[in-house]
């Protein structure tokens, strides 16, 4: 597990300096370069997959929920139980479920930051980035999901989102995963951005079909700090990986 | 003064011992911010009075509770002729409860949520005075130092003195203005009126600034925010399928068209006091950690008054032991030559 987290913190490291001059792309293809595997893929048998993450938007049928959504776990909750955080704004009949449309990218990036926009918010509090997810109604005020250099929330620099797959399971960080609702930012990303995992926060894990290139990712991320602060966001994405150009 | 009265001076335990007494309780101001941990938790208090500055002014306080009103006013004009409306007559709240769950269960919550709430904000006001005088104090990050340097002035000025006795007179009187400096500063700051509010405000905190405390504000936030939901997307589209128009909702029901058409702006309001109170949990307990405020202005008069009362007695100590000394001393090591008076001279 430490030597993964090393593993991982070297790339995010890497990743971290070359983003400043260069994207975060052209630093995971550095990497992929400078392995004796082939581009993308590590000598730990891992390939990087570099690309979008493109997602299918979610949707519910009655008390199934299918594609990509968010929930919020209480306080002293479970990631499997809950209690859960009823979005009144949610169109599912079970509130508890908020779901996300595409953005205009598609969906999650890697090897990119997708920052916010400037200005991030509208005059009452909404959320404008729009990337990666359209911006959805939560109790009233929009929320997005944005990816950038320095996380607006703890002020750290955080690599560029990462996902690997390994004999069809997923692994990587998107450290710099927030969301952004009511003029305030909450980390949700995994590790947190000084890569620990407190409280529920867990480890991106999930599927990967190579021929099909169908996904699933889900993690935990608990908010440290403000308003929310012990709620945990639990994030579940599905849809298909589209590699980046010269990438496998 | 001649090197030969430096020399028993030096030689005066009298005298060293009050620049003995000068030297510790300069040694001792400068231990107490250690002691007390003060370096850490002086800022973290100066965190909590920045963080919570936003929201400290009777306007603003005054628009919570204002906000808090207009969330009952909605609830009060749904419970009563809305669902009076809904039911063709009189309110039938079984019927309506049934018809709208998520209002009831947050209709029987907001009760003891809106007492909470509103007495809340009421202690905030309360201490708003209390919380002005604090702010007015210097900063909490210069707490500490307040003591290292005058302790640090004071054992330095002492040990020097001890050490070279030709500096005696002038630390002796630089000694008495850091003592009198020590004595003046807490008047200067007004502390003796401002620290017992510093201590009221942080009583009515105690029950304010805690994780259950404010666990349970979040909890009622996502009551809040389900209720007011149930409103905005349930009740009144139920209104508008009567048959009323927006206009209408918002003629015949104006608290409710209030509620949710400032509903936006008292998420705006309430979320980040929340976010100010979540975060600062662990810098009030390390306030609070300190020794009461009321008893800080004291902590710079004690030892001020005694640091000049003791190089004021010092002097004096040493003025008797040259009296004292002078004449035996001197006529043995130096006799004193007396020309002859003349007559003319002695008339």
């Amino acid at each position: 597990m430490s030597a993964r987290r090393t593993v991982l913190s070297r790339l995010g490291f890497v990743c971290r300096v070359v983003a400043v001059p260069v994207a975060c792309a052209a630093s995971l293809g550095l990497v992929g370069a400078l392995s004796p595997s082939p581009a993308g893929a590590s000598s730990s048998g891992r390939t990087a997959l570099v690309g979008t993450f493109k997602i299918t938007p979610g949707a519910c049928f009655g008390a199934a929920v299918s594609g990509t959504y968010f929930r919020m776990i209480d306080p002293k909750g479970s990631v499997a139980t809950g209690p859960f955080f009823s979005n009144p704004d949610s169109t599912c009949p079970n509130h508890t479920f908020t779901l996300a449309v595409p953005g205009t990218q598609g969906g999650l990036v890697t090897g990119h930051y997708q920052p916010n926009p400037t200005p991030a918010f509208s005059a009452t509090g909404g959320a404008l980035a729009s990337d990666i997810v359209q911006p959805q109604s939560f109790t009233a005020i929009d929320f997005s999901i944005a990816t950038n250099k320095k996380d607006p929330q703890t002020g750290q620099s955080v690599p560029c989102p990462q996902i690997w797959v390994k004999n069809g399971k997923l692994s990587g960080q998107v450290e710099a995963w927030s969301a952004a609702w009511n003029k305030l930012y909450f980390n949700q990303g995994s590790p947190k951005p000084n890569g620990s995992h407190p409280g529920l926060t867990l480890p991106i894990s999930g599927t990967y079909n190579a021929s099909t290139h169908a996904y699933l990712l889900t993690w935990s991320s608990q908010v440290v700090g403000g308003p929310f602060n012990g709620f945990t966001g639990y994030w579940h994405l599905a849809g298909t990986f589209v590699p980046a150009k010269g990438s496998k | 003064m001649s090197l030969r009265e430096e020399q028993r001076s030096a030689a005066s335990p009298a005298r060293r011992w009050t620049l003995v007494a000068v030297a510790l309780l300069g040694l001792a101001l400068v231990v107490a911010p250690f002691t007390f941990g003060m370096f850490t938790k002086g800022p973290e208090g100066a965190t909590m009075m920045s963080a919570f500055r936003p929201f400290m002014h009777a306007p603003t306080l005054d628009g919570y509770q204002a906000d808090l009103r207009q969330i009952d006013a909605g609830v009060q004009q749904t419970d009563g002729s809305v669902n009076a409306f809904l039911s063709g007559g009189a309110p039938d709240t079984a019927a309506f409860d049934a018809f709208f769950p998520d209002f009831a269960s947050f209709d029987h919550q907001w009760p003891a949520i809106d007492a909470k709430m509103t007495n809340l904000m009421s202690q905030v006001q309360g201490n708003l005075g209390n919380y002005q005088a604090i702010a007015a104090l210097p900063s909490f990050n210069l707490f500490a130092w307040f003591f290292v340097i005058p302790g640090a002035l004071l054992a330095l000025l002492a040990l020097g003195a001890l050490a070279f006795p030709a500096w005696r007179r002038g630390a002796r009187g630089a000694l008495v203005v850091v003592g009198v400096g020590l004595v003046v500063a807490p008047i200067a700051f007004q502390m003796f009126s401002r620290a017992p509010d510093g201590t009221r405000m942080m009583t009515t905190f105690r029950t304010m600034e805690t994780t259950q405390n404010v666990e349970q504000i979040q909890s009622y936030f996502g009551t809040m925010a389900e209720g007011q939901g149930a409103i905005r997307l349930d009740v009144v589209p139920a209104l508008e399928r009567r048959g009323l128009s927006a206009a209408q909702v918002a003629t015949q029901f104006p608290a409710v068209a209030t509620l949710d058409a400032n509903w936006v702006h008292i998420l705006n309001d309430m979320t980040p006091m929340i976010g100010a109170m979540s975060d600062n949990v662990a810098n009030y307990q390390a306030m609070r950690s300190l020794p009461p405020m009321t008893l800080f202005p004291w902590f710079f008069v004690i030892p001020g008054a005694l640091v000049a009362g003791l190089a004021l007695a010092a002097g004096s100590g040493r003025r008797r032991e040259s009296e004292a000394a002078s004449v035996p001393f001197d006529a043995v090591l130096e006799p004193i030559t007396v020309p002859p008076l003349s007559v003319r001279e002695g008339v």
